[in-house]
């Protein structure tokens, strides 16, 4: 559908792009308007990241044309996008987090005086950037000790201080909390009003009427459709996986068993104390609270991944060895890390490397690996857990999000562990997917096994828990039984104890 | 050169074959490299693709190719090791000082060598684990404690090895030479850990992502222990193997191997940053570098460009492997056709352009007639200084005289690398030999193999032990430290305190001129040795070595240099004092330390002749090569240049 905007400044028709096995890109028009906000929704491997690395130069196309202004452009290069206005923000940040925020903005161009740099003007020309964005950091902080939510400020400042006109932002809101995403809102609200363009990606369907203008979707490579922000979230999921689905969250509940994972007195200086809570079998308990509450540092400490200076940790009966991952795998704990490609996966190593990591050790004998038994058991778990791959020797790099989740998900079956600890098992995993690993979750639980849930969207824990824990400044600030939890009560107990003297506030 | 050969080579092989190999070749991006190597080399040179040769080459690939192996599981985990050429010295020495010098039974004493590498292993792993260290810094701190060991334990000087162990580096038969079974064993046992073992698909894991590794259950300290013990044994396998073949252990041994191995690691396709690696194309790396060492041996390539033909095929090779890598699936054989012809065309221009330099007269004919087909083989000890160049320029003006032709090799110090050189002359066919030892005893298996040929050998400078040598030509270092010693003793009255600054530690050229120097000093009781310190024939070695003794002895009158290099460093950190409050003197006799006579900072420097050492090396191998009867010996003569004198000596 056209809108009938005549000053579009930015027109890509017909985009089409193959890497070897597979056509990213194929066919894809898209259109933007300056001050408008223009939502691209799809799966992950819909061809969303293909097609702004493609605007920015990372990658160029094998046909379609791209139009700036109207008039025809080759983007060969990051050089050459900016020069076109476009700019983009990466969930990877490019940032040095050893440089201060001012030395981030200007980096490679630095205002110069006698061949030094000026700091005092860099720094004075960086409050005005940040002011813009209107984001409260002192230009002389060191980048690593901002928080998440004020890096990606500061590249959208960054994007700007180089006279950005289209701004593309690939899913942004992923990493924030829910005060981080209004206030992010309203720093796009602002740039829409300034005529900047914006494309936002999101895999948050409730963001969608409230930030964009249109939307874009994209579905195997191609345009599937342009349609107005405040298109029910029904017709959207239908245009991005091509067929309904049914139910977001299809928590099945089962009886809960006996405990299996018990957590008492948990501390560490200086990041969480007092953690004490138990999970029983069949069970899936969720850990809910602010970014920085302490969430991942106490999943991270239970699981033996790092220390902590008080408490113990029982899983079965059994007191863990503190500090030892070895000790943990060996009880039956299994941890899926939130960053999953730094921490979950072997991304140079194939699926079936991956899939075996953790089960190396009981499928050798005498230090030797029985490499069939191996391969075959991974291929199993593969099948089992429906992982879209060319085969077992595909390299997991280049897997979408959502089957690398189901990789790092799936070493864990095969070495049965009893209790998984998932860390934002969700986060870059698109609507289809989730649901997928959902259902995993239910039969897990249905088999007796015990699910610790640590997730950022709100949704997501209210509908697949059975209990949610809420942490705020490390500790735990309440618990609630699934039928009293809602949005309100969580976020209340999320902020409880916010401290006084705390700058990182984010409401 | 044609460098289109290669190409036309592989298209005219049978259909189905070369379609495997060549997609045998295109996922072997090294390999690709190695067989475009030996087709360029075979086609330049015949005497490259023989039996003798190639097992050769096999022969001197086998130790960097053992280290590489060891290497590689480091690689592989992310790490690096530099400590394994030291190591590999550290424990030959261990194996030679208690079988040798104490009496243990060889076997046991081998046990022991292989225990000391892997202790040095677990050292570096536990400074990398549990010190948190960078294995760079852990393992350099390790490459000078390892060297620092084999010269404390072995006092500087080679130790003989026990008769037994020498037989590793023997031939069983005519077809076996025991180092390359040895090579080919521990690339077994590498590409089975590697690809079998628990510890080595964890360190594949370690090496692609530490942390994911760790979060998996793996107990990454304890394997990377394992992963540098393992380094360390096999350092200590190839330090027994280069000992063998030397049939003594060098404290010196293997300086610098630690940088082939990883560049043999790296062209079989490994990547620094780990989780990259397999044993195969390590053993491919090692072969590369060994055929091009020989090949530009064989092809009478000077020296310095040897190293520049060495350092652009790394460089090649490794390019070859991410082109191929990368580029897009249907254009990639296109790319990697495309660089191995580069390669081959880069190492034939380089061998054209570079080879003319050091072959004298023969060729050219000018001269004449008698001697036309005599060809001689020169090794070099090292061409980094000018006293060797200088003999060089001396046997190269002989030959041109003479009308012989005469290859000249550089061993850069290395005696192993002699010890191939003086093999591959063998091979070459040539008539008679000239030797510049690197070292006395470790020279002598070569000399061996060339007397079986029936090549009569000549030594220069340096003599070798145990070995049947038509002749030695040297001017006596012994002599020449006494000659020294009185040449000092006299310009200071007999009275006053002075330093010696030693040389390389371990060569035979110190020891000799420092026994002399000692002997003839002690005739003067008023001169007090207060200092002796080394400075490894070092230029700025002797600087900064005289700069810190003067700051502990700054009363000093007099210094001796082992040579005159070391002599001009000392004069520059004594500034003025030099010549008028401090006396030194040096030796040698190169041009810049008579040109420092005559202007009168050094005192004196027993001068050598090296151009005459050159020339009546090559008069004798030339009597030699004619069957004519030689005396075993020939002194050349050694005079002390002195201001008065200066004159007479080359400036």
């Amino acid at each position: 559908m056209s809108t009938g905007r005549s000053g579009e400044i930015l027109r890509v028709r017909g985009l089409r792009k193959g890497f070897p096995g597979v056509q990213a890109l194929d066919g894809v028009d898209f259109d933007l308007s300056p001050g408008e906000v223009h939502v691209l929704l799809g799966e992950n491997g819909a061809g969303k990241s293909t097609l702004i690395k493609t605007l920015s130069g990372a990658h160029r196309p094998d046909e379609g044309t791209i139009e700036v202004d109207g008039s025809p452009v080759e983007i060969r290069s990051a050089q050459d996008a900016a020069a076109l206005g476009i700019a983009t923000i990466y969930q990877e940040f490019n940032l040095v987090p050893e440089l201060t925020v001012a030395e981030n903005l200007f980096l490679g161009r630095q205002p110069r005086r006698f061949g030094l740099v000026d700091k005092r003007a860099m720094n004075a020309r960086a409050r005005e950037l940040l002011a813009r964005v209107g984001v409260d950091v002192d230009p002389g902080t060191r980048m690593g000790d901002l928080g998440i939510a004020r890096a990606q400020m500061v590249e959208i400042a960054k994007a700007l201080g180089l006279d950005a006109r289209i701004l593309i932002m690939d899913e942004p809101t992923a990493v924030l909390t829910t005060g981080e995403v209004e206030r992010l809102f309203a720093i796009v609200s602002g740039l829409r009003e300034q005529g900047v363009a914006v494309v936002f990606i999101t895999h948050h369907l409730e963001e969608i009427p409230r930030i964009g203008d249109r939307v874009t979707v994209l579905r195997d490579g191609r345009s599937v459709g342009r349609v107005p922000a405040d298109t029910p979230e029904r017709e959207l999921v239908r245009l991005m996986v091509g067929r309904s689905i049914e139910q977001q969250y299809p928590r099945e509940r089962a009886e809960p068993g006996p405990v299996l994972l018990q957590v008492r007195g948990l501390g560490r200086e200086g990041a969480f104390e007092d953690v004490s809570f138990e999970v029983r079998a069949g069970e899936v308990v969720g850990l809910a609270g602010l970014v920085g509450a302490g969430r991942t540092e106490v999943a991270r400490a239970l699981f033996g991944a790092d220390r902590y200076d008080t408490g113990e940790v029982v899983v079965d009966g059994k007191r863990l060895a503190p500090g030892s991952v070895h000790a943990a795998r060996e009880a039956g704990l299994g941890l899926v890390p939130e960053d999953r490609k730094g921490q979950g996966l072997v991304l140079g190593a194939d699926v079936g490397e991956n899939l075996g990591l953790v089960t190396l050790g009981s499928v050798s004998r005498a230090g030797v690996v029985d490499r069939s038994k191996h391969r075959a058991e991974a291929a199993g778990m593969a099948d089992r857990l429906g992982v879209r791959m060319h085969g077992l020797g595909q390299e997991v790099r280049t897997l979408s999000g959502g089957n690398q989740q189901k990789v790092v998900i799936g070493k864990w079956l095969l070495a049965d562990a009893r209790v998984l600890v998932l860390d934002e098992p969700t986060r870059g995993v698109d609507v289809g997917a989730k649901v997928e690993i959902y259902q995993l979750v239910n039969r897990l639980t249905a088999a007796g096994r015990a699910v610790l849930m640590i997730s950022s969207d709100l949704p997501e824990v209210l509908g697949m828990s059975d209990r949610v824990l809420v942490m705020a400044r490390g500790r735990i600030a309440g618990e609630l039984a699934s039928a009293e939890a809602t949005q309100d009560a969580v976020m209340e107990l999320a902020v409880s104890s916010t401290p006084e003297n705390s700058q990182k506030d984010p409401s | 050169m044609s460098t289109t050969t290669p190409r036309e080579t592989r298209q005219s092989n049978g259909a189905g074959a070369a379609s495997i190999a060549r997609r045998f070749l295109g996922e072997n991006g090294a390999l690709a490299g190695l067989v475009v190597l030996v087709i360029v080399l075979a086609l330049m040179s015949s005497d490259f693709l023989t039996v003798t040769n190639l097992l050769n080459v096999g022969v001197q690939a086998a130790v960097t190719a053992i280290l590489a192996f060891g290497v590689t599981f480091v690689i592989v985990t992310g790490g690096i090791d530099l400590s394994v050429g030291a190591v590999a010295a550290l424990s030959a020495v261990v194996l030679a000082w208690t079988a040798t010098g104490h009496g243990v039974p060889w076997p046991i004493a081998l046990v022991l060598a292989v225990l000391v590498g892997i202790a040095a292993g677990l050292v570096n792993g536990l400074l990398i684990t549990y010190g948190k260290l960078p294995p760079f810094i852990a393992t350099l701190a390790m490459l000078g404690v390892a060297r620092g060991l084999a010269l404390v334990i072995s006092d500087g000087s080679p130790i003989p090895l026990p008769s037994a162990v020498t037989h590793l580096g023997d031939t069983i038969g005519k077809y076996l030479p025991v180092p390359v079974l040895v090579m080919l064993a521990m690339g077994g046992i590498t590409a089975l850990v590697l690809a079998r073992t628990y510890s080595g698909r964890a360190m594949y894991a370690i090496g692609g992502n530490e942390e994911a590794a760790r979060l998996s259950g793996i107990r990454v300290d304890r394997q990377k222990l394992a992963t540098y013990a393992l380094s360390g044994a096999f350092a200590a396998v190839a330090g027994v193997v280069l000992a063998s073949r030397l049939a003594s252990a060098q404290p010196q041994a293997a300086n610098g191997y630690e940088l082939d191995a990883i560049a043999a690691v790296v062209i079989g396709g490994a990547s620094l940053a780990g989780g990259k690696g397999r044993a195969f194309g390590t053993l491919v790396g090692a072969l590369i570098l060994a055929v091009l060492r020989n090949g530009l041996n064989l092809l009478s390539v000077t020296a310095f460009w040897q190293q520049v033909v060495i350092g652009v095929v790394i460089a090649l090779a490794v390019l070859l492997d991410t082109v191929r890598r990368k580029g897009l699936r249907l254009s990639s054989r296109q790319a990697w056709a495309g660089a191995a012809v580069a390669l081959a065309a880069v190492v034939a221009i380089a061998v054209g352009v570079a080879s003319t330099g050091d072959k004298s007269g023969g060729s050219g004919g000018v001269a004449g007639g008698a001697h036309k087909n005599i060809k001689i083989g020169l090794s070099v000890s090292t061409l980094n200084n000018p006293f060797f160049v200088q003999f060089r320029d001396g046997a190269q003006a002989e030959a041109k005289k003479q009308g012989v032709t005469l290859t000249v090799q550089d061993a850069q110090n290395d005696a192993s690398q002699q010890v191939n050189q003086v093999q591959n002359y063998s091979s070459q066919g040539m008539k008679a030999i000239v030797i510049n030892p690197v070292d006395s005893d470790a020279a002598a298996p070569a000399v061996q193999a060339a007397n079986r040929s029936g090549i009569p050998v000549v030594a220069a400078d340096r003599t070798v032990n145990g070995a049947k040598l038509a002749q030695f030509v040297a001017s006596d270092n012994v002599a020449g430290g006494k000659d020294a010693a009185k040449t000092l003793a006299g310009s200071l009255g007999g009275q006053g305190k002075i330093v010696i600054i030693q040389g390389q530690p371990g060569t035979s050229a110190s020891r000799e001129r420092g026994q002399g120097f000692l002997e003839g000093i002690k005739q003067y009781p008023g001169i007090q040795v207060v200092a002796k310190q080394p400075a490894d024939f070092d230029r700025t070695k002797g600087l900064d070595v005289m700069t810190n003794l003067l700051q502990s002895n700054p009363d000093v009158k007099g210094v001796f240099a082992e040579n005159d290099e070391m002599a001009l460093g000392a004069i520059k950190a004594l500034g003025k004092k030099a010549g008028s409050q401090v006396k030194v003197v040096g030796f040698d006799g190169t041009p810049d330390g008579v040109k420092a006579v005559k202007a009168g900072t050094l005192f004196a420097t027993v001068a050598q002749q090296p151009r005459l050492l050159g020339q009546m090396a090559v008069q004798s191998a030339i009597k030699a090569a004619q069957g004519e009867k030689i005396d075993a010996t020939n002194a050349v003569p050694v005079k002390v240049a002195t201001r008065e004198n200066a004159d007479q000596f080359a400036g």
